[in-house]
């Protein structure tokens, strides 16, 4: 994983949840593209983080090569529907596997930031303690943070050890009749189990927002 | 002009230019490539239909096995720029199918589970240019790649070797399929680059 | 990975669709032209593994919209898209 931080020019600030494509271009004129979702909140300068995947054709470059100086295209702020502005009141209940933490992670820090009284609870699914992304600051930013790991776990771990199902879903996620939004991250099975799940106990579809992440790196 | 990354490569390799067409990569893998959920259909309701000739024409799986199986090992191009080269199929001709059917037609429109669809002429279905293939890499074909039979058409674009193939409609004049109405090229040569309209 | 765990949504093609429309589109309900389903775009099922994007209703699989760009020109294909709410 690396954190990227961005001097865009013209660049018009950005909501929590928000991402933004990136646009490498060879020497010869290959091009390749991929979105990367906001780490920072709204009022902190512009990062990405990025998660390196070994055949990925974008994210070893960024990870690996990319100096302080150089320069690639982006395109953003994008989305209008997975965003958290501050300003509603219900608890927010934040769901994410893997690198789905990271629009996550936006809301948190904006939360921290504007001083928002909603409650706001994180249940992070990752595979390895090791694979767990911001680790130290998730317990500094005034939420409740729920790990699950999901392959291995470090010595003495009484934390979950498990895929996130119905019964996890039960102890960890807010009342349905709290009216709760959510907001879940992470791979497309991941997303949509956890989504089924969360109608499965009593939430309102419709408070459920979604976002799938690609593979492809 | 767009802004160049320094040290951006990407992963490309370049082949043969006797075997790799112009604007075209390596690949080893074989990417799955899907506008839709992979369709599922058993070999007990599996036919392959030629229609619009004298009559419709239908095999069932088995009848389809029972043709005379043919081995080819072809290059394949992939209009998104990946090519594979020496891929291993066997299936059916469409030559073998063709001969069955009366008909005096130019063109045809294959048409798939999942409804996918592409155009063709009927002169590169024939002549041993195209196959209704089910084993690839001497195993039955996946479904993701397009099983239990799909069209193989090597010589064209592969979105032309249409995938859950279910039969063609035979046609007075060329009509476009599902990518050839949303700018892709009517015929798809990828020796003159024929990506989209007009190329 | 499978193709159905490949599918994305329609937050992975807003960038897409900004530079085409010149607005987000992302949270704007659409209605499919085959079931009448009103979903945002955010949250049809989007394939971008193939020469193209193609975005699905996810209650009945019809195709509601198709991108396809060439090098100097994009073709948009809303046939299966009864109505966009902007």
């Amino acid at each position: 994983m690396r954190t990227l931080e961005l001097d865009a020019d013209g660049w018009a600030g950005h909501r929590a949840g928000q991402h933004l494509d990136v646009r490498l271009t060879a020497e010869d004129g290959y091009q390749a593209q991929r979105s990367y979702s906001i780490a920072t909140a709204p009022d902190d300068p512009l990062a990405i983080t990025v998660e390196r995947l070994e055949d990925g054709e974008v994210s070893p470059y960024l990870v690996d090569d990319v100096q302080v100086g150089d320069v690639f295209e982006v395109r953003g702020p994008i989305g209008g529907y997975f965003v958290w502005d501050g300003a509603e009141p219900e608890p927010v209940l934040l769901v994410a596997g893997g690198s789905g933490v990271v629009p996550l992670v936006a809301m948190a820090r904006h939360r921290a930031r504007v001083g928002s009284a909603a409650p706001m609870r994180l249940l992070y699914s990752s595979r390895t303690w090791d694979d767990v992304i911001y680790r130290d600051e998730l317990e500094t930013l005034g939420i409740e943070v729920v790990h699950t790991l999901t392959r291995e776990q470090p010595p003495g771990w009484s934390g979950y050890s498990r895929r996130i199902d119905d019964e996890l879903l039960r102890e960890v996620a807010f009342p349905a009749a709290d009216g709760p939004r959510v907001y879940v991250c992470g791979s497309t099975r991941f997303v949509d189990a956890a989504a089924d799940g969360l109608v499965r106990l009593g939430y309102d579809p419709r408070s459920i927002r979604t976002e799938r992440f690609g593979a492809t790196g | 002009m767009p802004i160049i990354s320094r040290g951006f490569r990407g992963r490309r390799q370049e082949g043969p230019p006797d075997r790799v067409p112009p604007g075209q990569y390596l690949t080893d893998d074989f990417p799955v490539l899907s506008a839709g959920p992979t369709p599922h259909t058993s070999l007990e309701e599996w036919t392959f239909t030629i229609e619009g000739g004298a009559q419709p024409v239908r095999w069932t799986w088995e009848e389809l096995q029972a043709l005379p199986r043919e081995e080819v090992t072809v290059d394949i191009h992939c209009v998104t720029k990946w090519s594979k080269l020496d891929t291993a199929w066997e299936g059916v001709s469409v030559d073998t199918l063709m001969d069955a059917v009366e008909h005096d037609k130019e063109y045809a429109l294959a048409y798939c589970d999942g409804g996918y669809t592409t155009n063709l002429p009927l002169e590169d279905l024939t002549g041993g240019k195209a196959w209704v293939a089910y084993i690839n890499d001497g195993e039955p074909l996946e479904p993701e790649h397009g099983g239990p039979a799909r069209l193989l058409v090597p010589h064209l674009y592969f979105w032309k070797s249409a995938k859950w193939v279910r039969g063609l409609q035979l046609l007075d004049e060329d009509e476009p399929g599902f990518w050839e109405q949303n700018g892709y090229h009517l015929y798809g040569d990828p020796w003159r680059e024929q990506r989209y309209w007009g190329d | 990975m499978t193709v159905e765990e490949r599918v994305l949504d329609g937050n992975a093609v807003g960038g897409l669709l900004l530079e085409l429309f010149g607005v987000d589109l992302t949270a704007a309900p659409c209605l499919c032209g085959s079931c009448g389903a009103r979903e945002e775009v955010a949250r049809l099922d989007v394939y971008v593994d193939c020469p193209g994007v193609v975005i699905r209703c996810r209650h009945c699989e019809n195709v509601m919209i198709t991108i396809v760009r060439g090098p100097e020109r994009t073709w948009v294909d809303l046939r299966g898209t009864s109505m966009m709410e902007l």
